[in-house]
């Protein structure tokens, strides 16, 4: 299994020198098997840019099928849906699945406020000419999907919960825990844990700087070192810090990274935008 | 008065090495009368930077008028990134047209529901006001003297003449052309026939806006689209430079400014864009300026 990060900000896609190495883009994962076969994770902006790499195999031509899972639907983790090309062409064959983002209000409903005709010229999901089923996740409940195996549950951002994937192909794993804040930020849920469990990658929220966290609890995010301790107790075999917030600069992202590294022997990098990685 | 570019770029945010020169961020620009005075025209995600500036600037909480063109996400993006707003005894007053929905209020705080953002509107500490505009009902804001102009978008947007300082700028943003497509409140999968009334609608609309512009020094127009992708999509509701070129020669004015790049437009591409339509607008003795982010122009005196 292959993974590439299309996007890796956190909140707001940030344009300009100071964030070209890692990338402005916000949250999208694309995972492929040996098999080619495709998942991604959320559909922030950096899906605009996925999409045009799709386009030139066979979604250009309206064959192609995709499974997306996303996170939760803050607008940073679904405004490049309108956006997504693939959309827009007959035949192709699109599953977004999702947790309800609360009691009472579905997902599905949810995307068609995001496409309502005040914000989009779109006026609603019907009009994507591309087939687009949207399927509502339990979280906790395993999903097969063509190549893939993923495994969710809830866990706590802020005053809502999203959903963390962990996801199995060809025999390795990948866990992608974004958008998470545990109650004891260094005494994980055991739910992360299990999800983590000697995972061979563990994509972990890393919003916040350690220094900066005090000032900023409660708001649903994760200081680096969150993902450090869900590492370390999952067994997990490498950390990719994700999720970075808008004022981190490539400088401060290096600075995060290096300081991260020193604290634990799992290997350590920052999520960043470019090419596609072995698991 | 002075203009300056927070947000350039149209439909969504582009980060990366091919947009650091003309910028990624979307729609947002901001007036500045020289005692001060301060009007924000479009919330797209141009403004946090703006509102980034604004609060290292203010001495105490201000009131800040926001002038919408339409309710597009482009276009209001940036509106919970703006950090004045989370600074008790700030005041927003937001400006715009009321579309396909039966409050303001509603559209607006829509963007900052519980499933999107993690504040909602109503618990922002800044008190937030709605205006609702009408094409061709004046307004008064401090200094400013503005005028809503109908434009051609889809379910609606307007433009605005700014006078002020004895000088005036249009924002003309986003609006397709009078000749094609005449969008109304329903989704159009491509160009539908023109009815007889339709045509007269466009035609009205279009006499009205270059009406409007008459006598303006600086008119910044959506040139989303190069001639060969408007031919492409019509029905998208934005025009090309050339059919900017139009309107502007006909209302006599000396400046344009293309805005709304597409996202697609890199910088190599808009350099190119701007070469061009910069030696087209010389022919026709009109000033062609490409926007980027942190471009500000100063506005001259009202041409007679």
């Amino acid at each position: 299994m292959k993974v590439r990060f299309w996007g890796v900000r956190g909140s707001f896609a940030m344009s300009g020198r100071e964030f070209l190495r890692y990338g402005g883009n916000t949250t999208s994962v694309e995972l492929v098997t040996n098999a080619k076969q495709r998942l991604l994770i959320d559909l922030g902006t950096g899906a605009t840019e996925f999409a045009k790499q799709l386009m030139h195999h066979e979604f250009g031509k309206g064959a192609g099928t995709l499974p997306i899972l996303l996170s939760h639907t803050h607008l940073d983790h679904i405004q490049g849906l309108p956006f997504f090309t693939p959309f827009f062409i007959k035949g192709n064959q699109i599953r977004i699945l999702g947790a309800a983002p609360l009691s009472g209000i579905s997902l599905e409903a949810t995307l068609q406020n995001q496409l309502a005709p005040h914000y989009s010229p779109l006026n609603g999901l019907e009009n994507l000419a591309a087939g687009v089923s949207i399927e509502t996740i339990r979280p906790g409940e395993t999903i097969t999907l063509p190549g893939f195996e993923v495994v969710t549950a809830a866990v706590p951002h802020g005053s809502m919960w999203t959903t963390a994937y962990r996801i199995t192909a060809d025999g390795k794993t990948v866990a992608y825990l974004s958008d998470v804040e545990y109650p004891q930020i260094d005494d994980p849920l055991p739910e992360a844990l299990a999800l983590a469990h000697e995972a061979d990658l563990l994509i972990h929220d890393a919003m916040h700087a350690d220094h900066d966290y005090d000032m900023r609890r409660g708001w649903g995010h994760s200081p680096a070192r969150a993902g450090v301790v869900v590492a370390e107790r999952a067994g997990a075999k490498k950390l990719a810090l994700f999720h970075h917030s808008p004022d981190a600069t490539d400088d401060m992202i290096d600075q995060v990274v290096e300081r991260t590294a020193a604290r634990t022997s799992v290997p350590v990098i920052a999520a960043a935008e470019g090419n596609y990685l072995d698991v | 008065m002075q203009i300056t570019f927070w947000g350039v770029r149209g439909s969504y945010p582009v980060p990366g090495a091919a947009t650091v020169r003309y910028g990624g961020q979307t729609s947002c620009v901001e007036a500045r009368a020289a005692n001060g005075d301060t009007l924000i025209v479009d919330a797209g995600t141009g403004m946090r930077a703006l509102g980034n500036k604004l609060s290292r600037e203010a001495r105490a909480p201000a009131h800040y008028h926001v002038l919408l063109s339409h309710v597009h996400w482009d276009h209001i993006q940036g509106l919970p990134f703006f950090s004045p707003a989370y600074v008790p005894g700030t005041k927003i007053s937001i400006y715009a047209l009321l579309t396909a929905a039966d409050e303001l209020h509603q559209v607006i705080g829509g963007i900052t529901r519980h499933e999107f953002f993690p504040m909602p509107l109503e618990a922002v500490p800044a008190v937030f006001e709605f205006h609702q505009v009408e094409p061709g009902v004046e307004l008064a804001i401090d200094g400013f003297h503005v005028t809503p102009i109908a434009l051609n978008h889809p379910f609606g947007s307007v433009g605005y003449r700014i006078d002020g300082d004895g000088s005036s700028w249009a924002y003309v943003s986003d609006t397709a052309p009078f000749n094609e497509v005449l969008h109304k409140q329903h989704f159009l999968p491509g160009p539908e026939p023109l009815s007889d009334d339709d045509k007269l609608a466009l035609s009205a609309m279009r006499e009205a806006l270059v009406r409007r512009l008459h006598g303006v020094d600086t008119v910044v127009y959506d040139t989303h689209f190069l001639p060969e992708e408007y031919a492409k999509f019509p029905h998208y509701g934005h025009s090309t430079p050339d059919q900017a070129l139009e309107i502007c020669a006909e209302a006599g004015i000396r400046r344009l400014v293309l805005y709304h790049h597409a996202p697609t437009h890199g910088d190599d591409q808009m350099d190119r864009i701007s070469a061009e339509y910069h030696a087209r607008g010389a022919r026709q003795h009109i000033d062609v300026v490409t926007s980027y982010e942190g471009m500000t122009l100063s506005i001259g005196p009202e041409a007679t």
